[in-house]
Formats: structure tokens, sequence, C-alpha cells
């Protein structure tokens, strides 16, 4: 906890702006090679700014000897995450069993998009269940 | 948890940035401290009292 922010090589408001400005870049590049008919171009773009942000991200604060984040960020991160979960479960409880119902009963057909939705947010709620297992074990 | 910690950084005249600084966190933690935003980890609270040169107690108090 007594880690100087300042005096070393990388400040916690640099790291911050190098990986949002990275991935600005890649989503910006991608929009662009979309906009200018070369999607491959822009998704390229998108790949290696998506790679060398999220590596830097990744790797920084544990190759910088700055503290690149503290406590607040990890409990804000938690909350954040647990918000996004609470969301995600009640629109999948409001909606999923009804729209199997009315696809039972005929008034719907549940289309290939959809139901790959449906399964990414089962394999969501599956993979939280086995990380929160993992954190209990730990913790 | 209401806390004394902005009477205690302008006694020492320290900036939020530097108290931040001298304890290992982010001005924005300071801040969100002081505000009664965010209730700090029992380290960061012994780190505070060590730097102020007090007790826990002395700067958080139970609402």
């Amino acid at each position: 906890m007594t880690t100087n922010q300042t005096t070393a090589g990388l400040s916690r408001t640099t790291y911050q702006r190098v990986v949002y400005g990275i991935i600005a870049l890649a989503v910006l590049g991608l929009f662009a090679g979309i906009i200018v008919d070369r999607p491959l171009v822009g998704t390229a773009v998108y790949l290696v700014g998506a790679w060398v942000g999220g590596g830097f991200a990744f790797l920084a604060p544990r190759l910088s000897s700055a503290q690149l984040h503290d406590e607040r960020d990890y409990v804000l991160h938690n909350r954040a995450s647990g918000l996004l979960l609470k969301i995600l479960t009640v629109i999948t409880l409001a909606t999923v069993p009804a729209l199997y119902v009315l696809e039972a009963a005929d008034y719907l057909t549940i289309s290939g998009a959809l139901g790959g939705s449906i399964g990414t947010l089962s394999a969501l709620f599956i993979l939280y269940g086995v990380c929160y297992g993992i954190v209990k074990r730990r913790g | 948890m209401e806390n004394d910690l902005k009477q205690r950084r302008a006694t020492h005249d320290l900036s939020q940035a530097g108290l931040g600084e001298a304890v290992g966190v982010s001005r924005q933690t300071i801040n969100a401290i002081e505000r009664g935003r965010y209730d700090p980890s029992l380290e960061l609270a012994f780190e505070l009292a060590a730097h102020f040169d007090c007790r826990i107690e002395d700067i958080f108090t139970p609402e």
C-alpha cells in the first residue's frame, strides 16, 4: 500500500489514457473500415488494437512498479460486475421462459440468432457459477 | 462511516493527491473516502491512521 504513483515510469493517468486510447483507435478503425468498404482492413485494425490494448492493460500492472489500480478500483469493478449480472438475470428471467412458452404455443419462432443469444446467456451464468465456486474455495 | 480525513489533511497541509501517494491509493479514492462514498479496507484504514499517527477510531466513526 505504499507504492509511489508518480516517481515510477508509468503513472495511473498515463496508463488509463494509453489503454482507452488504443481501444478507441481500434473501434474507430473498425467503423472507418466498414464506412470506406474495407471491412477486412477495419477488422484487422480492431484485432491489433484489441490485442495490443488488452495486452498492455494486462501486463502493465504486473511489470510496472507504479500502482495503476487501487482497492477502490477493484471494489467498483466488483460492484459493476454484480450489477451487470443482476440486470442480465432480470432480463433473462423476465423474457426467456415467456419466449419458450410462446414458441410452444406457436405464437412465435425462436430464430437462430435469438437462440444463440439465449445459449450465450446460459453459458455466462454457468461460467459465473464455476467462477463463484473457485473464488469461494480460494477465499 | 463518518471521518475527519479532510480536516486532518488540511491540518497537515496535504493535498488529496499527496495523501493518496503517501498511503498508496489514488486521489479519487481519498476524495471518495472524504465524501463518505467509499469505506476503506482495514489495511488502508491502518495506513491512514499510521500516517496521521493516531488510531483508526480517531479518524473513522460509525454513523
